[in-house]
Order: C-alpha cells, then structure tokens, then sequence
C-alpha cells in the first residue's frame, strides 16, 4: 500500500480535516508548553537546563504525534512532518518561558 | 536560589499571585463582554455575492486539477472573459466611506471599549496599586538592554537586569496567556480573532463564507484574476480509469 501511494505523486487531502487536525495539535501543543513549563518551574531548571528542557519537550510531542499517527503512514493525516515540529514554535516558547518564570517565582525565589 | 536579594515573602501572596489571576480574570470578562457586545454583521447582497465569487475561483484555482482542461476553461473563461466576466465586471465606484456609516463606527467604538479600554484601565489600576515591587526573577540570565523591559517602575541601576518588576510581569502576563486562553475559552476567543484579523488569509478559509468582503472588491479582484490567469491546468486523474480497473480486477482476483 505504501509502495502504491509513492507512486502517486500528489495526495488529494480533505481541507477541513488537515485543518481539524491542526487544531488539535496545536491544542496538544499549547498544554505541552503550560505543563513543561510548570515542570521546568516545580524542577528549578534555570537557564540553558530549561531551554533544553523544552526542546526536548518539544521534540517528545512530536514523537508522540508521530507515534499517534504512525511511523509510517503519518501522511495521511499531516501534510508536513516537519511543520508539526516547528509551527507556532515563538508562541509556546513565549507559554512556556511564562509558565516557568510564574513558578520558579512562586517556588523557589521567595 | 535567590542568595543575592531576599524578597519579602507577602509579596508573594499580595502582589505576584494577584495580578496573574487579575489579568486571566480579565481576560475572560473580555472574552464574554465581546461576546455580550457582538452584533451580527449585516452583509449586503452585494458585499456577499463578491466574497462568495473570490471564493468560488479560489476553488477553481485549487482543485483545478480535478476536473478535466476543457471543464477548466470554461470555468476560467466565466471568471476572466474581457467584457463581463465575474472577476472582469465593471463596476460603478463604491462611494461608501468608513466613517459616515453609522454601523461602522459603532463597531469600531465597541472594538475599543473591548480591547483598548480594558488594557489601559487595568494597566494603570495596577501600575497604580502595584507598583515598585520586586516581584519575581526570571530564571534564565539576561542582558542589561531587557532592564528597561523588565523593570518599569523600578530606577535601580546595580540590580540584576533578570529581576523582574510588577509593572513588567503584568505585561508579560498579558502577552502570555493569550495561548492559555485558546486553552480555556476554546478555538473562537476574542484573542485568537484578533490574531487572524492580521493573516487575512487565514481567516478567509477559516470562516470565509460568512467574511464580509472589504470595501472596494476590485483590488481582491485583480489579485484573483492575475492568480487564475497564471495558473496552468496540469490533469492530475491521467490513467484514473486503468487505475480503478486495475485495481478492481486485483481485488475479484483474490
């Protein structure tokens, strides 16, 4: 099947479903930035450990997705793999950053 | 962690905590006043008939492919023909302006009651009861050109410039939960209209049935129209008919 859809060399994808799934993962991508973000702050990560800390988050959701979705035939619900790593990267960084600055303050400042 | 500065501990409880549920709080009110205040746009005919006809040749130009050349053509040549096709057609001038319409304004008057009002009335109830505070440190180091962010209100030149003041953090809590907000409040919020007010496009394939096109339709127009004249037909179902036999012969088979 897969050798099949290789050979076809555009792939008809239904507009409203890319976009459904989009939203659910953008969805699932937003809390990943708020929870990792609390965890960095619960943790007292600082600095270059909480950068790392996110991108690992961020590359573990991902995985997820792919895992969600299959190794193999993602592409039937996602048009880039690649898009799904990287869309919306500035605004979880800035949810993230929030969410651990907020409580890193709350617990380990005062 | 903190071994250079110790911070009074009530301000934690009085300052830091409340002004993130302040400015989420308000958040949400704002969210159900724009809701409360929202009036159903009135489309003319008109204004409806050419969003529905940027639409239709934003379709023909995407799924082109699907229809065989001729069936594309002629579809084309509705929209493009030189005297009176759709996208062609003349027009008398929309005199209408901006200002003179009463709805409009009323819009744009609610628009601002919505989000301007509440940012600057909030922002300065807090500057005003919060301010001077140390409220809380970044935990990452930061350059001394982020001191003017981060520490309104506070003229301490020697002070680590990760230190963040109460005038600050609210800032920051306002542009950070607006992805908190598509969390709690939904996929429609207030917030995230705001953001695809700004990719136009965006919003025309989210809700471009019911969008009310702009004032003047020739400029959307001409960009169509240029888009659907350079556009090449290329069939993309070559073989289909051997394909699905093809196929069907291999499932009777088995």
């Amino acid at each position: 099947m897969s050798a099949k859809s290789k050979q076809v060399t555009s792939v008809a994808y239904s507009e409203s479903a890319i976009r459904n799934n989009l939203s659910i993962v953008e969805y699932c991508r937003t809390s990943m930035a708020a929870l990792s973000g609390c965890t960095a702050g619960i943790l007292g990560l600082t600095s270059l450990y909480g950068a790392l800390f996110f991108v690992c988050a961020t590359i573990t959701v991902w995985l997820m997705f792919l895992y969600k979705a299959g190794f193999s035939n993602w592409n039937k619900y996602f048009i880039s793999r690649k898009s799904l790593l990287t869309s919306g990267f500035y605004g979880q960084l800035f949810t993230y950053i929030l969410c651990w600055t907020f409580i890193y303050g709350m617990v380990h400042v005062y | 962690m903190a071994t250079d500065l110790i911070v009074d501990t009530q301000i934690r409880f009085w300052v830091f905590l409340p002004i993130v549920v302040i400015t989420f709080l308000v958040g949400i009110i704002r969210h159900y006043v724009s809701i409360l205040l929202s009036s159903q746009k009135k489309v003319e005919t008109q204004q409806f008939e050419d969003s529905q006809i940027i639409l239709r040749a934003r379709l023909l130009r995407e799924n082109g492919k699907y229809i065989p050349k001729t069936a594309f053509l002629t579809r084309r040549h509705a929209f493009n023909k030189e005297e009176d096709g759709y996208l062609t057609q003349k027009r008398p001038a929309a005199s209408q302006s901006m200002m003179t319409d009463p709805s409009m304004m009323t819009d744009m008057v609610k628009d601002n009651l919505t989000n301007v009002l509440p940012m600057v009335i909030v922002g300065g109830w807090i500057n005003w009861m919060f301010s001077g505070f140390i409220t809380t440190k970044v935990p990452f180091p930061l350059t001394l050109r982020f001191k003017s962010m981060l520490q309104r209100g506070i003229e301490l030149s020697h002070l680590d410039a990760s230190w963040v003041s109460s005038a600050s953090w609210y800032f920051l809590n306002v542009f950070g939960l607006k992805s908190i907000y598509s969390l709690v409040l939904g996929e429609n919020n207030v917030f995230n209209i705001l953001a695809a007010d700004q990719l136009e496009q965006m919003h025309e394939q989210m809700s471009g049935a019911a969008m009310a096109m702009p004032q003047d339709p020739k400029v959307a127009f001409k960009a169509e129209w240029e888009a659907l004249e350079i556009i090449d037909h290329h069939w993309s179902l070559d073989g289909i008919e051997m394909k699905l036999l093809g196929e069907e012969e291999k499932t009777l088979s088995d």
